[in-house]
């Protein structure tokens, strides 16, 4: 379910597909739809990000993505990785679901401690599960502390692909894209497209690869 | 996985699924190396202080 | 990349260790006497030319006396066993086109153990036109130039233009690198750097490069437990300027080490009881081992001296056994 929404996802990043609908996707009646919301995050809503937007926003959006927000808030003790995903739809859903009734709720705080305090194959790896804030202009903040180790996600990266983890690679490629000044040798344009071909079959791999693209120009 | 869509929906034990799938572990690394296919293996130069020749990881000595 | 404190007792102490077990294996590296003809090379002069090129840069530049000591004794083993360079004429007139004869005698000639008749050998072969063709691998040819460099000759190309040819100097894409591919980079750099001596050698492009991705590399074979791979890439960062040091990683490969000294080349040390094939599963990595603590130890002598401190020789990584122009 969740592989079939970013597989819908990426369609409409690319162009393709018929014009992109959350609730079309993700059915307000399924049980499980609230669930698949929390887990793809600001990603549920990132098509809508996309200028030139054919079909305008409907009120199921809004409604499937009210669920997913009361169905899974970040409990007291909530991991870092929890709270940002969490905060993440919030986010998107201010930017792309604007004028919503009642309003949305603020976007709950979530630390940043982690990005000065990490080792790097353990930041990366943070920052990979967090790629779908990496959509613009969602989470300012964090990507300007994350670009102060911009190489450090850079060896992260390095590291996903030797060990073919193309899903953490592709997170990690989609940030560096964001940020202003990824290594040169790195060589991430190349690096996406391979990241695509060797492990684009995942929809979440291909998602992140699509949105590099899509929002940032890079990758072949 | 969530994907089973008609079992009832246990609150608790969903909201445990989502977290895991928030924040999967690190999958192990898959370290598969280049093969040789040719004429070099023929010719098996002396390499000085060259590695030596790769072996798979299982390889018991 | 982690700029922690290095740890010059746990340096140290693997050197120790290392050149320990190598003593205890003199036997396995002494050459048989069918050295020239019929015997493996890479089962007897390859082991040999290491444990001479190595020990020979131990015996120089450690700060400890002791240890340097031990290296030199090994290293007088060494050049014992050419039979005073006498080997040398052997294998060059047996094989007069071959370069590992040249690469192996360029070890001993840097430190002024020469043979006449070699010398006098070497300088007809190397400069035939057929020396000069290009040769498969480029990190060798590096290898044969730094030779004919450490010997005096005439260098058959310029370096500067292999090394673009090369893993490194082509600055490859770092996640596009397999296992071939960073012994290629490694081997580079020791080339380049003449096995950490001259690191000014290397440029600030190339420094840049390799402080960047080195970290990189690191985790992944570590991760693999390919120990030789990990302590030649602990020896590259140390040859960076204002070389970083990975505490956590030199504490996997202090753990990878046995209790003997020696270091298996993968995973966890081989059970066997055959000592033939003890030796040939362990010697490279240990003798790799003891160089890179080595010349981590150097640049940790040198961050705690600051830059304009220290042994007047080392600064700027020049060394006093070699100067820039050949002989």
């Amino acid at each position: 379910m969740i592989a079939d929404a970013a597989t819908g996802v990426a369609l409409a990043l690319r162009g393709e597909g018929d014009p992109y609908a959350l609730s079309g996707i993700l059915r307000q009646e399924d049980a499980l739809t609230p669930a698949a919301v929390r887990v793809l995050g600001a990603d549920a809503l990132a098509p809508y990000a996309v200028e030139h937007r054919a079909v305008a926003v409907g009120a199921d959006d809004e409604a499937v993505v009210r669920q997913a927000l009361a169905a899974y808030p970040p409990g007291a003790d909530a991991s870092a990785v929890s709270a940002w995903t969490y905060r993440g739809l919030v986010e998107a859903a201010h930017a792309f679901l604007p004028g919503g009734a009642p309003p949305w709720p603020p976007p709950p705080e979530a630390g940043t401690g982690w990005v000065e305090s990490d080792p790097w194959p353990k930041l990366a790896h943070r920052a990979s599960q967090l790629a779908a804030l990496a959509l613009p202009p969602l989470a300012p903040g964090l990507a300007e502390q994350l670009a102060g180790r911009t190489d450090d996600l850079a060896r992260g990266f390095v590291r996903a692909v030797r060990r073919r983890d193309w899903l953490q690679a592709a997170g990690l490629g989609r940030w560096l894209a964001r940020l202003p000044e990824a290594p040169q040798t790195l060589g991430l344009d190349s690096g996406l497209a391979f990241v695509r071909q060797m492990g684009g079959t995942d929809p979440r791999v291909a998602l992140h690869v699509a949105a590099a693209r899509r929002f940032h120009g890079r990758g072949w | 996985m969530v994907t089973d869509r008609t079992a009832p929906v246990e609150t608790a034990t969903l909201a445990a699924e989502v977290e895991g799938l928030l924040e999967p572990a690190e999958a192990d690394g898959v370290f598969r190396d280049t093969r040789e296919c040719g004429g070099a293996l023929l010719l098996a130069a002396l390499l000085l202080i060259s590695p030596p020749t790769p072996r798979p990881k299982t390889d018991v000595r | 990349m982690t700029a922690g404190h290095s740890d010059p007792g746990l340096l140290d102490r693997m050197v120790r260790s290392s050149l320990g077990w190598l003593e205890g294996a003199r036997g396995q590296f002494r050459l048989p006497a069918n050295v020239t003809t019929d015997a493996d090379p890479n089962l007897t002069l390859k082991p040999l030319g290491e444990l001479a090129e190595l020990t020979q840069l131990i015996g120089v530049l450690h700060p400890r006396e002791d240890i340097r000591h031990t290296a030199r004794g090994l290293f007088a083993f060494a050049w014992n066993e050419t039979r005073d360079g006498e080997l040398f004429a052997e294998l060059i007139r047996g094989e007069p086109f071959a370069t590992y004869p040249v690469e192996l005698y360029g070890v001993f000639a840097q430190a002024g153990l020469r043979h006449a008749e070699v010398d006098e050998l070497v300088r007809t072969t190397t400069r035939l036109r057929g020396w000069r063709v290009a040769r498969e691998d480029h990190t060798r040819t590096l290898g044969v130039l730094n030779a004919e460099r450490r010997i005096g000759l005439r260098q058959h190309a310029d370096f500067s233009a292999v090394l673009a040819l090369t893993g490194l100097g082509g600055l490859p894409e770092p996640w596009a690198l397999d296992r071939k591919a960073a012994y290629g980079v490694t081997h580079d750099v020791f080339h380049l750097t003449d096995w950490g001596r001259n690191r000014q050698r290397l440029s600030p492009e190339l420094a840049q490069y390799l402080r960047l991705w080195l970290p990189s590399w690191l985790e992944n074979w570590l991760e693999e437990q390919l120990w030789d791979l990990v302590g030649e890439l602990l020896a590259v960062t140390a040859c960076l300027p204002k070389a970083p040091h990975d505490p956590a990683a030199w504490q996997r490969l202090a753990d990878a080490q046995a209790a003997d000294g020696s270091v298996p080349e993968m995973g966890a040390a081989p059970s066997s009881d055959d000592p033939d094939e003890l030796f040939t599963a362990c010697y490279h990595s240990t003798l790799v081992t003891a160089f890179a603590a080595t010349l981590a130890r150097i640049a940790a002598d040198e961050a705690e001296a600051g830059p304009s401190g220290g042994d007047p020789a080392l600064v700027g990584g020049r060394t006093p056994c070699e100067s820039e122009s050949a002989p």
